[in-house]
């Protein structure tokens, strides 16, 4: 057990690093603007006692090591400072709809994760037969197009010629959860489709590797009935790649879901980094990039420890 | 019960008879199995249903055939070892080498085939197509077919662009470090994690806010996001070729690095990396579509796919697939790159699956 422990402590304090050397990258990518941020945010024609109070009024004169840590304990803290277009705390805008966008990943990962886990088996077993073929071409496709072709197919028929869902996600407050569900549904298909393709594809990958490995061919040549072979022998090895996959498609789910977001006019914290970018409210998008890439990494990690937590080879020693 | 719905069913039931009698199962099980679907499909969707069915299977029946002629077409102008390779091809990869010629040459020949130029206002906002607007106006009434034929030019071009930077750092890099080992090897390793590790849309959502949407910062941007993928494989590909007993010998006789990457590891690692630059340029390809759709890429009046689906989005919520159209586009290319890559893959690997 304490290889195990090791390992897994090893990954958590490799992602930690990570995630610290992401933050470094992104509060200093700012510090590379042109000029300054008071610069940015008053524009060439301000004057130099305007600029000079801006620059004391944000603390800039202090050095941006400083500056840094001092944004990182806030960050921590959960204060991602003020936004430089209206002044409001950058969390307040953030925190309701941060929930939404998780609420949308959440959704979208429900219907996506056991279905294609499922079809991805049934694919594999399945292997170089048509359906298998037809399987390949169609998630092939639906991978090559771009997030917003599918998603404006789906308003076309579904919202606009058949009227069956709402084409623009609105969220109000005295909703119930049915309608929260139906009103988000065609976001959440959306990405349901996307990500389904892509663990489908990856999980027959998984499989077929797994089955072609020798002592599964030493099961069948044993005589174990087919199923025996799957769910005694196959099985156990099979669950880390599959959790690798999942952990993978939940991250990719995270930039998915800036693109579905905007298509749908969704709420969430997608569409308000990409407001932030094109207003370059820099605070903002610092708080936006760090919750995403905090989020990527994390399940990157998710997925990392899943693997050795359920290595049978680590989980009983010799 | 229509003349449609007979010969419908006619058609289908002759062809699985036919299929049977020549002992084709796996024609024939396709062919009944979609009789049996089509009773189903004709009760629920009635007769467009079983129309849609048709016009699908006529649309696939095309594709197919113009990708067998296309590979035909090839076969004989190339050289006969090319031939004998393009053989194996799979009609998906022909599809696929069909569509990018078809890019290529609306790409290239752009300024001839469209009949307007990509910022010239010829109608007003959203005019219906008719005998010189192909597929109408767009929302400022410039010619939507023109723009798309354009756009082939500048959304392609500017991927295929970033592409090659992104392949130049990342294979330089990687065998450089394959080459020289050491610490060098250690720190590119560490870098390409980190930019790994930042999900790409946001990496190049942060870096566009800083030094706004110019397109080189755009192409570079973007070159720097991917990179760390053809590093990873370059180093690995050409780690393994670097061990090799004639890389030794080509380093005691005296040759330099450059010596050494250029004339021993290079034509040993290609095979992966012509793939590799595939599957890379549909990436390239959907973020900086991403992008654009974002209002963060090309900047108008530059015609380019994705900020044109965005522009005449409103259009969709009045039943019109028009701006769907450079959203196709945009998919078909990936698609069509993908069969290419999926068959070469399989080439150099030389696996067959069981």
């Amino acid at each position: 057990m304490g290889d195990i422990l090791g390992l897994v402590a090893k990954r958590l304090g490799l992602g930690l690093v990570t995630l610290l050397v992401v933050s470094v990258l992104i509060f200093f990518a700012v510090e590379l603007l042109p000029g300054d941020i008071a610069q940015a945010v008053l524009g060439q024609m301000a004057t130099e006692e305007t600029l000079a109070k801006l620059r004391e009024e944000m603390g800039l004169e202090r050095p941006a090591v400083v500056r840094y840590l001092d944004w990182l304990a806030g960050a921590v803290t959960g204060d991602f400072g003020t936004s430089l277009i209206d002044g409001e705390p950058v969390t307040a805008k953030i925190a309701d709809r941060f929930v939404s966008t998780l609420f949308l990943a959440a959704y979208a990962a429900v219907i996506a994760v056991p279905f294609a886990i499922a079809l991805g088996i049934v694919v594999a077993l399945l292997r170089n037969s048509i359906f298998d073929r037809v399987a390949n071409v169609v998630t092939l496709t639906s991978i090559s197009s771009p997030e917003f072709f599918l998603g404006y197919i789906l308003i076309l028929y579904l919202a606009v010629k058949w009227s069956m869902f709402p084409a623009i996600a609105s969220l109000s407050s005295g909703m119930t959860f049915l309608e929260l569900l139906e009103r988000t549904f065609l976001p959440a298909l959306t990405l349901v489709l996307v990500v389904t393709a892509h663990m489908m594809r990856m999980t027959r990958a998984a499989i077929i590797n797994l089955l072609a490995s020798p002592y599964i061919e030493m099961a069948r040549l044993k005589g174990a009935p087919p199923w025996k072979v799957i769910v005694r022998h196959a099985l156990p090895n099979a669950w880390a790649p599959i959790i690798n996959v999942v952990a993978l498609n939940l991250a990719y789910l995270v930039t998915g879901v800036v693109l579905v977001e905007v298509v749908f006019v969704y709420p969430g914290i997608g569409q308000l980094l990409v407001d932030a970018v094109a207003k370059r409210d820099f605070p903002i998008v610092q708080a936006c990039c760090l919750i995403f890439a905090a989020t990527f990494i994390l399940l990157n990690l998710a997925a990392d420890v899943g693997a050795i937590l359920t290595n049978p080879r680590l989980r009983h020693p010799k | 019960m229509s003349m449609f719905v007979i010969g419908y069913y006619a058609a289908l039931i002759a062809a699985s008879c036919i299929a049977a009698y020549f002992q084709n199962r796996k024609a024939f099980m396709l062919l009944f199995s979609l009789t049996l679907v089509s009773f189903v499909l004709g009760i629920v969707g009635g007769v467009p249903a079983l129309r849609g069915v048709t016009i699908f299977a006529g649309v696939l029946a095309l594709a197919a055939g113009t990708s067998y002629a296309f590979r035909e077409f090839l076969i004989q102008v190339s050289s006969p070892a090319v031939a004998k390779e393009l053989r194996t091809a799979p009609l998906t990869a022909a599809f696929g080498m069909f569509v990018i010629f078809t890019y290529a040459i609306a790409g290239i020949f752009a300024p001839w085939i469209a009949p307007f130029g990509q910022s010239e206002v010829i109608a007003s906002a959203f005019e219906p197509p008719n005998e010189t607007m192909l597929l109408g106006a767009d929302q400022l009434g410039r010619d939507m077919f023109s723009r798309i034929i354009y756009g082939a030019r500048n959304s392609v071009g500017l991927a295929l662009v970033a592409t090659v930077l992104a392949f130049l750092i990342g294979a330089l890099a990687g065998l450089y470090s394959a080459v020289k080992g050491g610490w060098l090897d250690q720190l590119s390793g560490r870098v390409a994690d980190v930019i790994m590790s930042v999900p790409s849309l946001i990496f190049a959502l942060l870096i566009l806010s800083i030094f706004g949407t110019k397109l080189w910062v755009i192409v570079l941007v973007v070159a720097i996001i991917y990179s760390p993928r053809v590093f990873r494989l370059t180093r690995a590909v050409a780690g393994s070729v670097v061990v090799m007993d004639y890389v030794e010998a080509a380093k005691v006789r005296g040759e330099g690095d450059w010596h050494l990457i250029r004339k021993e590891i290079l034509p040993n690692s290609t095979a992966p990396l012509i793939a590799e630059f595939g599957l890379e340029f549909c990436f390239v390809f959907l973020l900086i579509a991403g992008l654009s759709f974002l209002g963060l890429g090309i900047q108008p009046p530059t015609a380019d796919w994705g900020s044109m689906v965005r522009e005449n989005a409103t259009l969709i919520s009045f039943g019109d697939i028009t701006p769907l159209i450079p959203a196709a586009a945009i998919a078909l290319l990936t698609v069509a790159v993908n069969f290419v890559v999926d068959w070469m893959l399989f080439r150099s690997s030389g696996l067959k699956e069981q």
